[in-house]
């Protein structure tokens, strides 16, 4: 059984294909960290119910903060609801929210960009300044709005974060097929009769399309941060789902009691979560476009 | 003619400031559409909405009247400028005040939270990014890397609570978390609406230390969390400046390494300055959540307040209001950077 490979230069395909990626990730201890990480994440979405025998959402008045012991891990919150099950559960709705809604955004935005990018007329432009309009608002504020206006729940959360990262990846689209579009393998493609639709998505898409798939990562993470913190104010999921943001705020109000284990854990979850696919997403860009690799310092010598 | 020759004469600073006015009102054309689109995105009568549980058929009658929600869309919406114009930017449903006044009444705690953030923000990230620069390959270059891989991934109010848990509940060294000054102090009379100056004005010091104290852990957050980002964008402007072809000259005509950071470190002057502008709009979305944890009293809190509430005129003030600082702000860096960057024509 073989797979027909894109033959693209730089193209992830083409190292996957000469194991070179084995290689790098060797090379690489972030990258590598960030690859344990999400494997943890998806052990966690595929084998919850064999991590822990607790119930995420059962609430045992009687076991309320109770600290980390044998019998519960991570301890237990103001509910007696297991943490440690509620972080193993929650890993799903985190993971489901942002990588539904930084996909959506690609797939929405991504055309937009080359759209945008290829045809220039007052409509693009209109287009783009609205792009950058909507980038102008306070991500946060905006979010936290539309969320609460369209009802509190997993799918609109998802939605709302999607219309915000839509921007991010027909900006980067955009400003790829700018260049591209007068390059002479476009004017070539014309030249032979290509149509535009085909010039644009056969022959600059594949080209164009790699500065938003870096930012995929990267975004995944900003993502679960705006859910977290939607979340945590009562604009996101509500109890008793299990989520992130929403257990670091049941545990808000004991931290200054001293209770530290309720909120400490799920933000924990937050923090590696995150920085997993920060990780990724600095990898991704090593691996795809080193020449965008960070220049630090100077060059002595 | 007359007038191109007369604009001609202006002062660069004139010019600059008016070409930027003008971009203004299309901007705040568009943010006030946006709001008011928000609210249509209601399912359901937005009177209805806007009224909450208090609603009687009369006063549901009244406020359609008043919003003319009878109209079309776009006769609605002028509707809504004209009551804008006359400052009039709603009831709040959960206060029952003018929206308008609830927000001039908060601006200054989130002002004073921002302010004072940004200060150390800026102190830790562009000092960072510097000292990485000028000592490159030591632990001020290493560690600042890991410190903006790591700030990146911190949610800001876990980083409140862990430092109220830490430095409140363990150590004792800073005040409850509750509020700008301590609950038996008034506040000092109005005059900036920072506690801190006003404090200072009315020499009172007994409010100053208060006020100082409570700003000290939510300004530490925001600080922790965004001066990583902040000192990550301020290296790579550092890192463009040195490709740059004058410093490659420097470099050629054999300038030492000293000069030549110097030089860089000037040039990049302006685009550091946007840098901190975009940061002290993006705080202001930021410290909604900071606000929340220590009570502060802000805009932010109000929002989340209105969140909470189903309050919709005063989220929708909020983004108003938010979203015209942020374009304030950036008006007034854009402008500074026009004047600091002399290559920049209108």
């Amino acid at each position: 059984m073989s797979v027909q490979l894109p033959h693209r230069q730089n193209s992830i395909f083409v190292l996957l294909h000469h194991s070179l990626l084995v290689r790098f990730f060797l090379r690489r201890p972030g990258a590598l960290i960030g690859l344990l990480l999400l494997f943890l994440q998806f052990t966690a979405i595929l084998f919850a119910a064999h991590l822990t025998t607790y119930s995420p959402t059962e609430a045992k008045p009687l076991e309320s903060l109770l600290p980390p012991s044998g019998a519960h891990w991570l301890g237990t919150d103001v509910y007696g609801m297991d943490i440690f099950a509620r972080i193993v559960y929650a890993t799903r709705i985190n993971l489901l929210i942002s990588i539904s809604a930084v996909i959506v955004g690609f797939i929405g935005g991504v055309p937009l960009g080359l759209f945008i990018g290829y045809y220039r007329g007052i409509i693009s432009t209109i287009l783009m300044r609205l792009l950058d309009f909507i980038q102008s608002f306070p991500v946060f504020v905006l979010g936290m709005a539309l969320v609460s206006v369209l009802g509190q729940n997993i799918y609109n959360v998802s939605f709302v974060l999607a219309i915000l990262f839509m921007p991010v990846f027909a900006r980067l689209t955009r400003a790829e097929v700018l260049s591209l579009r007068e390059r002479p393998f476009v004017s070539a493609a014309r030249c032979s009769g290509a149509s535009d639709s085909s010039i644009m998505f056969k022959h600059i898409l594949p080209n164009a399309v790699t500065s938003a798939l870096i930012q995929v990562s990267i975004s995944i993470g900003m993502a679960i941060l705006l859910t977290a913190g939607l979340s945590f104010i009562g604009a996101g999921v509500r109890m008793p789902t299990p989520e992130w943001g929403l257990m670091v705020s049941v545990g808000a109000q004991q931290m200054i009691l001293g209770v530290w284990w309720v909120s400490l854990f799920p933000g924990l979850a937050i923090v590696l979560s995150v920085l997993s696919f920060a990780l990724l997403g600095d990898a991704m860009r090593d691996l795809y476009d080193p020449t965008k690799r960070e220049h630090r310092g100077m060059n002595h010598g | 003619m007359e007038i191109i020759e007369y604009w001609r004469k202006l002062p660069k600073l004139v010019r600059v400031v008016i070409g930027r006015l003008l971009v203004l009102v299309p901007q705040m054309l568009g943010v006030t559409l946006v709001t008011f689109l928000l609210i249509r995105l209601l399912p359901g009568d937005p009177a209805l909405l806007l009224l909450g549980n208090m609603a009687t058929p009369e006063s549901i009658a009244a406020l359609q009247d008043r919003l003319g929600l009878n109209l079309p869309i776009w006769s609605q919406f002028f509707v809504y400028l004209r009551n804008l114009s006359q400052g009039d930017l709603g009831t709040s449903i959960f206060t029952s005040n003018p929206v308008l006044v609830d927000l001039l009444e908060r601006a200054p705690a989130t002002l004073e939270l921002i302010t004072f953030a940004i200060i150390f923000a800026t102190i830790l990230g562009v000092g960072l990014a510097i000292l990485s620069v000028i000592k490159p390959r030591t632990v001020f270059d290493w560690g600042s890397r890991v410190y903006a891989l790591a700030a990146g991934a911190l949610p800001d109010f876990w980083v409140a609570l862990l430092l109220i848990y830490f430095v409140y509940y363990l150590l004792r060294l800073a005040p409850a978390p509750f509020g700008r000054i301590d609950a038996f102090l008034t506040a000092p009379p109005f005059v900036t609406g920072f506690y801190t100056i006003d404090s200072l004005l009315s020499g009172n010091f007994a409010v100053f230390k208060s006020s100082v104290g409570r700003l000290f852990l939510p300004v530490l957050t925001i600080t922790i969390v965004n001066a990583g980002a902040l000192m990550k964008m301020t290296q790579s402007i550092f890192a463009d400046i040195l490709k740059s072809d004058f410093i490659h000259h420097g470099r050629a005509s054999g300038l030492p390494t000293k000069v030549i950071v110097r030089y860089a470190l000037r040039n990049s002057t302006p685009p550091v300055i946007t840098l901190i502008g975009f940061f002290m709009g993006f705080l202001i979305g930021a410290a909604v959540l900071v606000e929340t944890i220590f009570a502060w009293g802000g805009l932010g809190q109000y929002a989340v307040q209105a969140v909470s509430n189903s309050d919709y005129p005063a989220l929708q003030g909020f983004v108003l209001v938010a979203s015209g600082f942020v374009l304030l702000v950036y008006l007034v860096v854009d402008i500074l950077y026009e004047i600091a960057d002399p290559r920049i024509q209108v």
